[in-house]
């Protein structure tokens, strides 16, 4: 069976988009050899043979001389040999004509419908002599009442733009700022800097995490997608009421109150409470020359020396596994104008009151300037949050996850004492310690307090 | 961890992999230093100092002085780099890439693509520029906003000792032309360097400060400036990321995104003319892709549309400064 090949208007030179055919020079079905000249095409610039690329025929031609074709028109049909005439009529029926035009990619755009007619335009507000402004914004600010005599405009050569006026009109931001957050530590996880904060923000490792993004790089969306997602719960959005300001939570205080939820929603909590005498120790403190070290820095140490006691308390849970710690790593909270801050005092236990008091100034200043490093505030075996600044009596913490317990100290208060079978009225503190049940039981907690009891009434020990 | 400055590390850098890989070649005017003068060759590595000492231990067929031709140089290396070397060539001034143009746009960049894929064009083009050191409007240009603009080349441009170490390492062992771009005040800023083996990959910026208030995005000399700008603003509680983009192309296009999603507000600072900058490029990016996080238009901190002045106080007035980009940081913090 023959082979059927189209023969088209050629294309000579960029601009060339169609041709006239001068005159054939071979007739159908004549057979002509290769480089015979077949036709003679006329274009806008030259006139030009065209020769037989291969030995054939034309078993049909469908362009008449004198005629003017598109580029990539259909001219003729080519053979090898003869051909049936049904043939040729399915080949010329089936031609697709090859795109040859420069149109960036025409496709659906043709069958748009035209737009339908405009409204006529409103008439243009006059612009006043001598202040250069964008009709828009003169529309703008007639609206509003605004005076454009007296507006800086920012557009090209000082032109007022209705974005100029916009600004006059809206009240001022008032911005709460979110302040500078301390740098992600180095990682060499291929990761973007989002992703990095969020793993320290939410303690994700990168490490195990694979990235979906370009070359394997770990997404902000991957690590998100490891944060266990806490339930939404239909909030009911309040009316703004007048004398009420609404203001956006910060990202830290997004945080916190996460975190918060999180660990009073998964974690059961079981307090222990206990009064101490605390006379011995204000007497050794007021003891000291110089700089005083203050209440919760014998604190930090007591529980670190209580914990070293009772390990069973020292410790991180993380899903099923526990992580009992060798060393008390403190983290005492620290109230910031921006909210809650927790930096850790590390290795308590082998600290001195004189160490951990100067350590623990430098971390709440810095935590007060915002310039805690992810380490200084990341991990802790143990927490300890003291209101007895504020004369609070006492109350109940919640736990910092993943650690497993919290110590809430309130003010010393003069109360009256069992003192060997004296009453005596003396400054007392009460302790509240909030422990994870899933790690901690009654008896370690009871332990606990008994030996930080014992180092707070003999402060000679610490 | 060793202290050393850009300079320091460029040339480091060079020696340790010239000695790793011995296809990697050097060329450009005055790479070798004194050559045609009466000392005689010196290997004082030209007017910048970053080739010093590879001619003497390499030689002259690895470390070739040039003519004053652009175009012979960058054509020269990508000759060689189709054929299997690793050239390194160096223009003294970016500015003088028009001359090279061809070489660069037309040669280097479409290698691998017009190819099919079947050749590779390992070519490193290290070039210095940026204003600051009163050299005129012909000499101070940041010309990587046209470089980025070329599909096919990568455009590196470290502002720290460890990532010209890093960047210039990775550019050295990948198969694709590198635009290693040095800013010419940037060579004696001294840093922390890695030591050993250090790569640091393209398309990943580098967070210098974090915050919440606003996205900054800078490259070149501008980070410290940023920097400068940050540490100021930090203390009254104004909380900036500060991104150096490290490479503009490729871009780390969803480290700006993440930025400005959380902050709302960009500033991007370039040391170049407003108009088809890397800005406006940056900014265009942005309202395309976080239009809805913006609570203000995009700020440019760049110079004016003009040549880079001679006289020292204009050029002072034409760079971006740290007073330039607290302004822009302020103006968009204030918008309403």
């Amino acid at each position: 069976m023959a082979t059927l090949k189209a023969f088209t208007m050629p294309k000579w030179g960029i601009e060339m988009s169609e041709g006239t055919i001068s005159e054939w020079m071979v007739g159908e079905n004549e057979p002509f050899t290769k480089g015979a000249v077949l036709t003679l095409v006329e274009t806008d610039k030259i006139t030009n043979e065209i020769e037989a690329e291969a030995a054939g025929r034309f078993v049909r031609i469908l362009a008449e001389a004198g005629g003017t074709y598109p580029v990539g028109a259909l001219l003729a049909v080519l053979s090898d040999g003869e051909a049936a005439a049904a043939d040729i009529d399915a080949f010329v029926a089936n031609f697709k004509q090859a795109d040859t035009s420069f149109e960036p990619d025409a496709g659906a755009a043709d069958a748009k419908a035209p737009p339908a007619a405009a409204p006529p335009p409103p008439a243009a507000p006059e612009i006043p002599a001598g202040i250069a402004i964008s009709p828009v914004a003169l529309t703008r600010a007639a609206a509003a009442g605004v005076d454009v005599a007296t507006i800086k405009g920012s557009g090209p050569g000082g032109r007022i733009t209705a974005q100029d006026i916009d600004q006059v009109v809206r009240p001022v931001a008032s911005n709460t700022l979110a302040g500078p957050y301390p740098l992600s530590p180095d990682t060499d996880v291929f990761a973007s800097p989002m992703a990095k904060r969020l793993s320290v923000l939410h303690d994700v490792p990168l490490a195990g995490i694979s990235g979906t993004g370009a070359r394997g790089r770990v997404r902000k969306a991957d690590v998100l997608a490891q944060i266990q997602p806490v339930a939404p719960q239909a909030t009911v959005v309040a009316p703004p009421v007048s004398g009420v300001t609404v203001n956006a939570m910060s990202s830290m205080r997004r945080t916190i109150a996460r975190r918060l939820t999180e660990s009073k929603a998964t974690i059961p909590h079981f307090y222990i409470r206990r009064r101490v005498r605390a006379d011995r120790l204000l007497a050794l403190r007021a003891a000291v020359q110089g700089q005083r070290p203050s209440v919760n820095d014998y604190l930090i140490r007591a529980c670190a020396l209580a914990l070293m006691e009772v390990p069973q308390v020292n410790i991180q849970v993380h899903g099923n596994d526990i992580h009992r710690f060798e060393s008390a790593d403190i983290a005492v909270a620290v109230a910031t104008e921006k909210g809650l801050v927790t930096p850790i005092v590390t290795r308590a236990d082998e600290r001195s009151i004189v160490d951990i008091s100067a350590a623990m100034q430098a971390l709440a200043q810095r935590a007060k300037a915002g310039k805690l490093k992810p380490e200084e505030f990341t991990g802790g075996s143990f927490s300890l949050s003291n209101l007895g600044g504020f004369g609070v009596e006492q109350f109940d913490a919640i736990i910092n996850p993943p650690q497993g317990a919290i110590l809430a100290v309130g003010t010393a208060r003069p109360e009256p004492i069992d003192d060997d079978g004296a009453i005596r009225i003396v400054p007392v503190l009460h302790l509240s310690l909030s422990c994870d049940h899933r790690a901690i039981d009654g008896a370690d907690g009871g332990r606990f307090m008994a030996a930080l009891a014992n180092l707070i009434e003999r402060p000679e020990l610490l | 961890m060793a202290i050393m400055n850009i300079r320091e590390a460029i040339n480091r850098t060079l020696h340790a992999e010239m000695e790793r890989d011995s296809n990697i070649i050097v060329l450009g005017e005055d790479v070798v230093g004194g050559a045609g003068t009466a000392g005689g060759q010196e290997a004082i590595g030209g007017i910048w100092g970053t080739t010093g000492g590879l001619y003497a231990k390499f030689g002259a067929g690895r470390v070739i002085d040039t003519p004053i031709s652009e175009s012979a140089i960058i054509g020269a290396a990508a000759g060689a780099a189709l054929a299997g070397k690793r050239p390194v060539a160096e223009l003294m001034f970016a500015d003088f890439i028009g001359v090279s143009l061809d070489q660069l746009w037309n040669q280097m960049a479409k290698f691998r693509y017009m190819f099919g894929g079947k050749t590779k064009c390992p070519a490193v083009v290290r070039m210095i520029y940026g204003a600051g050191m009163n050299a005129a409007a012909q000499h101070s240009q940041s010309v990587y906003a046209l470089l980025t603009a070329m599909p096919g080349l990568k455009v590196v441009l470290p502002a720290t000792p460890a990532d010209a170490k890093g960047l210039l390492t990775e550019a050295l062992r990948g198969d694709d032309p590198v635009m290693f771009m040095e800013h010419k005040t940037l060579y004696g800023v001294k840093g922390e360097v890695p030591d050993g083996e250090y790569r640091q990959r393209f398309g990943e910026a580098r967070v210098v400060r974090e915050g919440g208030d606003v996205t900054i995005v800078a490259c070149g000399r501008m980070v410290g400036f940023a920097e400068k700008t940050c540490d100021k603003l930090a203390a009254e509680g104004i909380g900036a990321d500060l991104l150096d983009l490290r490479t503009t192309s490729p871009l780390d296009e969803e480290a700006i995104l993440d930025s400005v999603e959380e902050t709302g507000r960009l500033v991007i600072v370039d040391e170049s003319p407003p108009r088809c900058s890397l800005a406006a490029d940056i900014a265009a990016i942005v309202a395309s892709k976080a239009f809805t996080s913006l609570k203000a238009p995009p700020a440019m901190v760049t110079g004016p549309h003009s040549p880079i002045p001679y006289a020292r106080e204009l050029e002072r007035a034409w760079v971006p400064s740290p007073q330039k980009i607290e302004d822009a940081v302020r103006h968009v913090l204030a918008f309403r």
